[in-house]
């Protein structure tokens, strides 16, 4: 529901009455198909919000090209018409008469039994903040501004260009921490979380749309955040590649001498001040609560953290206050695009366990007539040559085409239509197939990417096996592109239709298998991640081994104190344990191993070694959630002396005696140990966060106690910049320090000493401490074992890998697997248990089904197979095996591949690769391309 | 990097600490994330190899003997560029008057110290020594000179001791001490503007040097003396140039 806003909500969760006001497109939704007329021909424009007001967009419009639904829209605000009663010029010439100046609000109830609120975030607005100098300058722009500007779909085309006087800006600095961080004239005392990121990516893409020697890229920082997978490796490249990372914030952007560009003063490390100019600044603008959102939350009742962002638990971070209604991205907290995907799946997880018993009370299924035989019957082709409004008829003669095409062999029908895609062709092409008993059919318009599905329905509608559709995609590769030479793309457009006719000719029904799946799921990993993914999808009612190579259930939570909100981690921990253990479905193995993996999506099958004892398991999905461990330290005299502790160490100690600790009259925390070094080169993500928790319990002691942290960034990220504000409060003193000029520590008989540089005074310091606290780098399990079972991926650092960091961030690439936890990458106890949530809403996505369609694009292995095992190597999804086989008659054994249709994507790699014809991909056999070439070739050849 | 810094691990009480006792919400002194934004916008950079940040820097690491004894804090002109820009709104201003508070009076720079002595010794208030006579007699001239030979401005006004004024103007003592003719433009401005202003012949000079000297005492004394100024005329809004 698009233009819609929720107004009232009743009922409680299971049960909600939710009423939403529909706004008035104007637009009919069925008969808009997105051709653009109503946007060419609207004379009035409008500030293209999407574009940050940089160009001109129309009162008839679309958000963006790729917006979903793909249906135009009028704003009502600033339509002529419907301000003043005058124009309708979009209406008369709508091709399809999509337009409906009657459109009215409506006012629907809806019924539902779980709530998700994502109603995102708005950019900090600067333009209030006079030092920052938007108002003095238009070559100072917001980073989202500059995004638009740097977007090859911007008003720039991507060819970047400075406001002031449309050159390109050679010299670009970037301002950090702009509405994060800050409490002077703003109240986001946060840290935004995603902004030093995308300040990287903005410099390094910048450096790709310029051309120069003299292109220079400066971000001004105070400490950089780039605390997710990857990502410093990521900043690293940037500083390989020549971005200037300078840490400090300039204090007063000013306009250029000559009104353009700006010009900066900014205090190095040591005191030295620069005066800079540059060709343009960007502001890092941070992340805030939007007023929808604040709105959104007042009527739904939920209560907001001193922020304005959703308030939840550690324990359950995508529950609102109010039961059956669930927050996710940055609504909840600001977030990056990886965790607020798994964010969003997990809050999918949550709403659907709540609707458990209403499982598939509401699912409706499509019936088609039963397919028609063709046995024996030559092909009959049809082809329906599209218009697309002007967009291919401006271009392409298409009467010419249609004649062109009754000529060809095979085909015994041919017409045009002015939008093939439109709702009545799809009753026309039907009545086509029935009148002239037509058993193939070619659509000569856009692309299949989008339109195919489309055309499939409506054969299977009319009786025929959904693959027997050619498309010749003379718009998007033809028409669009060949705009100045109409006679060529006509000619070119037959060329494409001839090609197509050519293969339709040899399609023929392809039938799609099905997998049966076998509901129940295998957790691998008992920790906070294992036992969150095996409870949800228990609770969604269905089975779950867990397995757990300890002898308890808990894992590194054990070792945990407080979450960063300090809730104690050691209750929840007990409860949950108790729920997995007597959970009616879940199935707890302790002591068990892993001992093999063979089978696909939907059939695994595994043998579990439990106590000398071996026993199998099938299952159609698997969640891994291995975890990782503390490293143990080789430096900083880490087992020389009691005083020096790990984070886990010291969290025992004060579970175990406080007061002693307590009794300290000086503490050092040292950050980065392990981590962000050659061999480990990753950020451990939540070391500095328990570095400041453990600085406040230690303040919060002893006030007296002199607490030092040593770090390199502090990278409290999100709401976990409080802490860090709260402990320089209380004064702990941070101290920052290079990674090749590190702390040294000494111990001179009784006294433990650590000397660091102070980078402002210039000076060291060296400080008499009764307590060393390292944080230690998180490190992943050896995964060898895991890897040769599933055939699943790490990266260069040992961490599981998902499929997609940000499409699909708790997917692996096989499919079936799903990761969560510590075991992926390194993260506090909320995101482990958001990640687990998430794996078992996708887990349950294979379970919930009892058998999976598969497409019918697979590879078939024929005949001439030699089993010389080619294509072994080059498939991608490890979809083919090679099998002994007994030949039929003599007895001798041969060999030959199998293929998984399970896994097989039809990428056809393996055909490609096969010398022999031995492997082929259904609907792209070799004869098919080979007449589609042939075809093509035909004058030539 | 030269002699290193002991930290003893004995809490030692900190100037800093004493000063953040008097602040409100301690001046934030605590919070400094040590950015720079203050020491890139202060026009006291660099003079003595110092600047705001490093200064709280050194407040934060107990450095109290070098924090004192540095000359730098007489070189900040608390213009307040640095919490204005600080995203933790710190009040380094407020340390470095501190910090000009904890040295003996007889060793502030005598500059600062010898007008704030002068402004003491009459009811002028004025820094420059000047007296009630020297002042309504420099007015009245400049603005006789005016009047004659300045087209459009015959009928310019400049009240002294105007009872119930709704403005009561101060002045800088440096204009009608060393350039009087400067005072005309703002003179000029009131004209046109129709404005119902008045000087006083006492507590007119806009300039307290007694605060730059951070002698809270006579800072106050003439600060009250200039209120009892504007009061004594009946005066509703009391207007300081500086």
């Amino acid at each position: 529901m698009t233009l819609s806003e929720v107004t009232g909500i009743s009922g409680e969760a299971g049960d909600f009455r939710v009423s939403v006001k529909q706004n008035p497109r104007y637009i009919d939704m069925n008969r808009c198909i997105a051709c653009g007329e109503c946007a060419a021909k609207c004379p009035k424009k409008v500030d293209d919000e999407f574009n940050a007001g940089i160009n001109k967009r129309r009162a008839a419009y679309i958000k963006y090209g790729q917006a979903v639904p793909l249906k135009y829209a009028i704003d009502a605000a600033n339509c002529i018409y419907l301000a003043r009663g005058k124009c309708r010029a979009c209406e008369k010439f709508c091709p399809t008469d999509a337009i409906d100046f009657e459109d009215k609000e409506k006012n629907v109830d809806v019924n539902v039994g779980s709530v998700i609120l994502a109603p995102g975030w708005s950019p900090f607005d600067p333009k209030g903040v006079d030092y920052l100098g938007c108002a003095e300058s238009p070559d100072i722009v917001t980073s989202m501004e500059y995004e638009r500007l740097l977007s090859a779909s911007g008003p720039c085309m991507g060819h970047l260009k400075r406001p002031s006087d449309s050159r390109e800006p050679k010299k670009i600095a970037w301002l950090q921490c702009v509405g994060s961080r800050n409490l002077n004239r703003c109240d986001n005392a946060y840290c935004s979380s995603v902004c030093c990121m995308y300040a990287i990516k903005q410099a390094l893409v910048t450096a790709e749309h310029l051309e120069g020697d003299d292109l220079s890229q400066t971000v001004f920082y105070m400490d950089i955040r780039s605390h997710g997978k990857e990502f410093d490796r990521y900043f690293e490249k940037a500083q390989a590649d020549g971005v200037n990372f300078v840490r400090a914030r300039p204090h007063t952007i000013e306009p250029g001498k000559d009104g353009t560009g700006v010009t900066m003063r900014y205090t190095l490390d040591d005191g030295k001040v620069v005066v800079e100019d540059f060709d343009m600044a960007v502001l890092s603008v941070g992340l805030e609560a939007s007023k929808d959102a604040l709105s959104l939350a007042d009527t739904f009742g939920i209560a907001l953290d001193e922020f304005r962002f959703a308030q939840t638990s550690s324990f359950a971070p995508v529950a609102s206050s109010r039961e059956g209604v669930f927050v996710t991205g940055a609504f909840q907290a600001p977030k990056a695009i990886p965790r607020s995907v798994a964010e969003a799946s997990a809050a999918a997880a949550d709403a659907a366990r709540l609707l458990t018993a209403a499982k598939g009370t509401l699912t409706r299924s499509k019936s088609y007539p039963r397919e028609k035989d063709l046995a024996g019957q030559q092909p009959r082709v049809g082809v329906f040559v599209c218009s697309c409004g002007i967009n291919i008829a401006g271009v392409v003669d298409v009467k010419e085409v249609v004649a062109y095409a009754e000529g060809l062999p095979h085909v015994v029908y041919a017409e045009n239509n002015l939008f093939s895609c439109s709702a009545d062709t799809q009753d026309l092409i039907a009545k086509r197939i029935e009148e002239h008993n037509l058993n193939r059919i070619v659509v000569a318009a856009c692309t299949p990417r989008t339109h195919e599905p489309l055309f499939q329905d409506t054969l299977r509608e009319a009786g025929l096996n959904a693959y027997l559709i050619e498309m010749a995609n003379i718009r998007n590769q033809n028409a669009w592109v060949h705009q100045n030479a109409p006679e060529a793309a006509t000619a070119k457009a037959k060329d494409q239709v001839r090609m197509a006719v050519a293969k339709a000719a040899l399609d023929y029904p392809l039938a799609r298998d099905a997998v049966p799946v076998t509901q129940k799921a295998l957790v691998i990993g008992g920790g906070l991640a294992g036992m969150g993914a095996a409870l949800n999808l228990a609770d969604q009612g269905f089975e779950a081994v867990l397995l757990e190579k300890d002898a308890r259930l808990g894992g590194n939570a054990w070792h945990l104190d407080t979450t960063p909100k300090g809730e104690p981690v050691r209750p929840m921990l007990e409860e949950m344990i108790q729920r997995t253990e007597n959970h009616a479905n879940i199935k707890v193995l302790k002591n068990a191993a892993l001992k093999s993996a063979t089978g696909s999506v939907g059939q695994f099958v595994s043998k579990i070694a439990v106590d000398g004892q071996t026993r199998a398991v099938t299952y159609g999905a698997a969640v891994l959630a291995t975890g990782a461990r503390e490293s143990v330290p080789t430096e900083y005299g880490y087992g020389e002396d009691a005083r020096i502790l790990t984070h886990l160490e010291f969290d025992r100690k004060l579970r175990e005696d406080a007061a002693q600790l307590g009794q300290a009259q000086s503490a050092v925390f040292i950050q980065c140990v392990g981590s962000r070094e050659p061999n480990r080169p990753y950020c451990s993500r939540v070391c500095c966060t328990h570095t400041v928790k453990s600085a406040i319990h230690l303040k919060t002691l002893n006030p007296a106690m002199n607490v030092y942290v040593l770090y390199r960034d502090m990278r409290t990220y999100g709401l976990n910049e409080i802490l860090y504000q709260k402990a320089r409060d209380l004064g702990v003193i941070f101290i920052r320090y290079d990674v090749d000029q590190k702390p040294a520590v000494a111990i001179e008989g009784a006294d433990l000493k650590v000397t660091v540089d102070d980078p402002i005074v210039q000076r060291p310091l060296k400080i008499d401490t009764d307590l060393l606290v390292l944080a230690a780098a998180i490190e992943p399990h050896a995964s060898d074992e895991l890897i040769a079972l599933y055939k699943c991926g790490v990266n260069a650092d040992g961490f599981l890998n998902e499929a997609h960091p940000k499409l699909r961030p708790v997917d692996m690439a096989v499919d079936g697997l799903f990761v969560a936890g510590l075991c992926n990458y390194p993260k506090p106890v909320d995101e482990s248990i958001e990640q687990a949530k998430a794996a078992a809403a996708r887990a349950a996505t294979v379970l919930s089904q009892e058998a999976m369609q598969l497409d019918a694009i697979k590879s078939f292995v024929t005949d001439d197979c030699d089993g010389c095992a080619l294509c072994l190597d080059v498939c991608p999804y490890r979809a083919i095996k090679l099998e002994e086989q007994a030949t039929e008659g003599n007895g001798q054994v041969h060999k030959r591949i199998v293929t998984d249709k399970a896994l097989c994507k039809g990428c056809g790699l393996c055909a490609a690769t096969c010398p022999k014809g031995g492997v082929h991909v259904h609907g792209f056999t070799l004869d098919q391309l080979k007449a589609q070439v042939s075809a093509a070739l035909v004058d030539v050849v | 990097m030269n002699t290193a810094i002991e930290l003893e691990k004995a809490p030692t009480s900190r100037f800093k600490d004493k000063v953040m006792e008097l602040l409100p919400e301690g001046g934030n002194l605590n919070a400094c994330l040590t950015c720079g934004a203050c020491a890139a916008g202060c026009p006291a950079s660099g003079l003595e190899n110092m600047d705001p940040r490093k200064l709280l820097r050194m407040a934060a690491l107990g450095m109290d003997d070098e924090l004192l004894s540095t000359d730098w804090c007489w070189m900040c002109s608390m213009c307040q560029r640095c919490i204005y820009v600080c995203p933790m709104q710190i009040d380094i201003p407020q340390l470095v008057f501190q910090i000009r508070k904890s040295h003996p009076r007889g060793e502030r720079p005598k500059g600062i110290i010898n007008s704030c002595d002068m402004a003491l010794r009459n009811d002028t208030c004025s820094a420059m020594g000047a007296t009630e006579e020297d002042w309504r007699f420099v007015v009245e001239d400049v603005a006789d000179e005016v009047r004659e030979s300045q087209a459009g401005f015959e009928d310019l006004q400049v009240p002294m001791d105007k009872s119930g004024a709704t403005y009561f103007l101060n002045q800088n003592s440096r204009e009608p001490v060393t350039e009087p003719d400067e005072m005309i433009p703002l003179w000029k401005i009131l004209h046109l503007a129709g404005a119902d202003w008045t000087y006083g012949s006492k507590g007119w000079a806009a300039e307290n040097y007694c605060l730059f000297a951070a002698d809270e005492e006579n800072w106050e004394k003439i600060v009250r003396t200039k209120a009892k100024a504007v009061d004594d005329l009946g005066c509703k809004v009391w207007l300081n140039t500086e």
